[in-house]
């Protein structure tokens, strides 16, 4: 079946030979400790039903094939339950380099579009989960509350808050430039 | 007093540290400094003609003492020495400064500071020169006999290579028989040899030979003494069967009503409270386990007793303390299988069914608890379907660091033997396999011809079924994909080997320092590989880490030839950094005895402290202690090293 695709070589001389160390910096400080023995990827339950893979991530990482590893969409199916980090024999702590790929990856432009529609939640609602509209304020009704709750959503002015945050941090940023891109 | 006549000699050592310290401006800075004869510098002082001209110099120039600035003092204080020793000058007066390991090799990349620093070095050893005595070595006899402590292979190797060169011999055994892990272990890798086949008769050599004394049951409790004059005080618990009398004929154990977990076995099956651990066992008897026997009198039991013909049976047998004294030891106490319970995501002590590499030797044991056959422990069926799971204890940061050397080859020997044996389908998942000795990869290679299958991936996790049977998760990292193994009949952890438990009292017994893997640790890695910091005790095999069979007797044959040198020779020069007390300050107050970690010092007929100079080891811990300044350690004199300091401040003030 793949017989008649051609197999792109690796192209050393054409890698980002930074992505380490940005790796390190980012918040996975032991990537180099990996031997690449797949007690990650053997342990991983996202890795056992799709393609998901922790090791593949970390080795090309390694290799200093950056693009591959932030474009990957599989780089976001981990659930970082820390099975692997657990599990490692050599305390590389994978789910903390897959965190710190992620973070490179949001800043280079990459990014879900469910993860994208949760952050702009936040800056809309002030709530990542935000209560949908009337059948929640009807059943906190029903039950004797008021119809919203104390946070964010009967408070707009904190909200305006959490926009001052977004944007003094950059966060929206983040969040709009993706949302640009998209559409 | 006379004239003091400094020569200072600052070696090149070819570039490695002319190359970094401008050895000229070291040179002007320190010749005319007091006392200072003759400076010179030279390629390699080392050297047979840079010797020639440290003797040359010190007679035309009359010098009394000599610093060389050069490498450290362990590499080649001995050779200027004997170059002094030659040149009639007593081998104490020289002083050297370190200007190679402690300057040059590591401020390669800071020239200027790094000639500033030789400088201060150079001083400060003039400094030192100016105020060192002539001493005198003592000469010391040596025992011509050794105790080896452990009796497997390696203690085996060592002892009858000592007793057969004529030397008197006490091996100490723990257990009740010799043999050690190998008489365990089924076949060796990778000639299959079976391992009792080539141990047993090393084993029985031991038992006969007229030079070695064997000593079972018993571990070491004292060590006091020096090199050349240990004395050894053994602990030997009761064995309550007489060696001379018992015959092995067995009657005993077969009227024993107990059974007891038979360790010999991995505790795969049982044995009776009154037993022998296997049948070449050496020394050849019986022994009583007291612990799990119902009593010896006839009213609990006593049935063994009666049965005895050879009358061997001692039930009043007690613990004895066994006093010996030897010029030498030898350390070869081995080691342990790791403990796979510590691996909870690989089931061990949970699942009937997952076993580690002890436990399937036993079993491929002909004499084993299963004569042989591979089985599931939790239903006794042949295994049919098996997965060797390598690296467990080993190469891991949550466990061991190290790699434990022998788990590899005795997976694929355990692998190939079972293949060969039943045509089991048999999967081994490693990280990297390690076949590095003599026939290794060749007999890996003939493996894989076998049809056993390699997988490269380390175990995520194994998971047992509701009919016992086994499931397998991992990564074929060399495919990327996910792989996992149903219905396993049995999962055989790869342990890695630890240092036994009483290792650490070994150690503390002996004065031993173990290595951050609690491994003991050799005097050097590379050139005294088998010699420890205690001068004339020796470490052989697994206890200095870990090793195969072949390695583990070519270091006891290795520890038990330096242990002959030293033997040989007869006499040893002990050099002359001890302590000594003026007996003039000495109040008797005993603070020096209580903190001296060698047990050195004692109080002479005057009841005033005085030292052994050949236990004291110069570390200065009494000098410093003593209240009224009694003591002093010869060669490191406070006056000498105030000396140092002092130099060295004074050219920071101006």
């Amino acid at each position: 079946m793949t017989s008649a695709e051609e197999k792109v070589p690796i192209d050393i001389d054409n890698v980002d030979h930074e992505f380490v160390a940005l790796i390190k910096k980012a918040g996975g400080p032991n990537i180099q400790s990996c031997f690449q023995c797949g007690t990650c990827s053997g342990s991983c339950p996202a890795g056992a039903r799709t393609n998901y893979l922790v090791r593949g991530i970390i080795r090309k990482a390694l290799l200093g094939l950056k693009e591959e590893c932030i474009s990957s969409p599989e780089l976001w199916f981990c659930t970082t339950c820390y099975t692997c980090t657990d599990r490692c024999p050599q305390d590389v702590q994978p789910t903390e380099v897959i965190k710190a790929i992620r973070n490179i990856a949001v800043q280079s432009g990459y990014m879900l579009a469910p993860h994208q529609k949760v952050a702009l939640n936040v800056l809309k609602t002030g709530h990542a989960v935000p209560l949908g509209g009337e059948t929640w304020e009807k059943l906190r009704q029903k039950v004797g509350l008021e119809t919203r709750p104390p946070n964010a959503s009967s408070h707009p002015d904190a909200i305006e808050e959490i926009v001052k945050l977004a944007k003094a941090s950059g966060f929206d940023k983040l969040v709009a430039e993706k949302e640009e891109k998209k559409e | 007093m006379p004239e003091k006549r400094i020569g200072v000699f600052i070696c090149h050592c070819g570039s490695n540290i002319a190359g970094v310290v401008n050895v000229e401006s070291v040179g002007d800075a320190v010749k005319n400094l007091p006392d200072v004869k003759y400076v010179s510098d030279y390629k390699y002082v080392c050297s047979k003609p840079g010797q020639q001209i440290l003797r040359d110099t010190i007679k035309k120039h009359k010098l009394d003492r000599v610093v060389i600035a050069a490498c450290s003092p362990r590499m080649h204080e001995p050779t200027f020495r004997q170059a002094m020793r030659e040149a009639g000058l007593n081998p104490y007066m020289l002083e050297i400064a370190n200007i190679r390991e402690h300057v040059s090799w590591i401020h390669s990349d800071q020239p200027d500071d790094a000639t500033e620093k030789a400088i201060d070095l150079v001083r400060m050893a003039i400094a030192r020169a100016r105020l060192l005595e002539p001493l005198k070595e003592s000469v010391v006899d040596i025992r011509r006999s050794s105790m080896v402590i452990g009796g497997g292979i390696a203690g085996i190797s060592a002892a009858l290579d000592l007793a057969n060169a004529g030397f008197k011999v006490y091996l100490i055994e723990k257990e009740a028989t010799i043999g050690g892990k190998m008489a365990l272990w089924d076949k060796t890798f990778p000639t299959l040899d079976c391992s009792s086949c080539i141990l047993t008769p090393r084993m029985a050599e031991v038992g006969a030979h007229p030079n070695i004394e064997l000593l079972t049951l018993a571990e070491v409790e004292k060590v006091d003494g020096f090199v050349g004059n240990f004395n050894v005080t053994i602990r030997q618990k009761p064995r309550y069967v007489e060696l001379d009398r018992c015959t092995s004929c067995g009657e005993c154990s077969d009227i024993c009503p107990v059974d007891v977990p038979c360790e010999f076995d991995a505790n795969l099956c049982y044995r009776k409270a009154i037993y022998i651990p296997f049948a070449q066992a050496v020394p050849s008897s019986y022994l009583l386990d007291m612990e799990n026997c119902l009593g010896v009198d006839a009213v609990r039991c006593g049935k063994c007793k009666n049965v005895c013909d050879a009358e061997a049976i001692n039930y009043d047998d007690a613990e004895k303390l066994i006093e010996v004294e030897v010029g030498t030891i030898i350390v070869a106490t081995g080691f342990e299988l790791f403990d796979a319970t510590k691996k909870p995501e690989y089931g061990y002590g949970e699942y009937p069914n997952v076993l580690n590499l002890g436990e399937i030797e036993r079993m491929l044991s002909s004499a084993g608890p299963t004569h042989g056959r591979i089985v599931r422990p939790s239903d006794t069926k042949a295994a049919q379907k098996i997965v060797y799971v390598q690296c467990v204890g080993s190469r891991d940061d949550l466990t061991n660091k190290y790699c434990s050397r022998v788990c590899c080859m005795t997976a694929i020997k355990q692998a190939r033997m079972i293949r060969d044996k039943t045509g089991a389908e048999i999967y081994v998942f490693y990280i990297d396999l390690r076949s590095f000795g003599k026939g290794y990869e060749e007999f890996y290679e003939s493996t894989a011809q076998s049809g056993v299958t390699f997988i490269r991936g380390r175990v995520g996790e194994v998971i047992e079924n509701d009919d016992n049977t086994l499931t397998v998760r991992a990564e074929d990292t060399l495919l990327g994909k996910p792989i996992i193994l149903d219905d396993i009949d049995l999962v055989v952890l790869s342990t890695g080997v630890v240092p036994p438990a009483t290792a650490k009292d070994i150690a503390r017994v002996l004065n031993l320092s173990p290595s951050p893997d609690g491994f003991l640790l050799e005097a050097h890695p590379k050139l005294r590989p088998v010699d420890s910091f205690n001068d004339g005790v020796f470490v052989a095999g697994m206890a200095q880490g870990p090793k195969d069979i072949p390695d583990t007797v070519a270091q006891a044959k290795a520890a038990a030839s330096g242990a002959m040198a030293l033997m040989g020779k007869g006499k040893i020069n002990i050099e002359p950094y001890y302590s000594v007390v003026d007996e003039d300050k000495c109040a008797g107050c005993q603070v020096c005895i209580s903190v001296c970690p060698y047990n050195a010092i004692r109080l002479n007929e005057r009841e005033l402290s005085e030292v052994n100079p050949a236990l004291c080891k110069g570390c200065g811990t009494c000098t410093s202690t003593c209240p009224s300044g009694a003591i002093s350690s010869q060669h490191y004199t406070d006056d000498q090293i105030a000396a140092m300091i002092s130099e060295y401040l004074s050219a920071a003030e101006q």
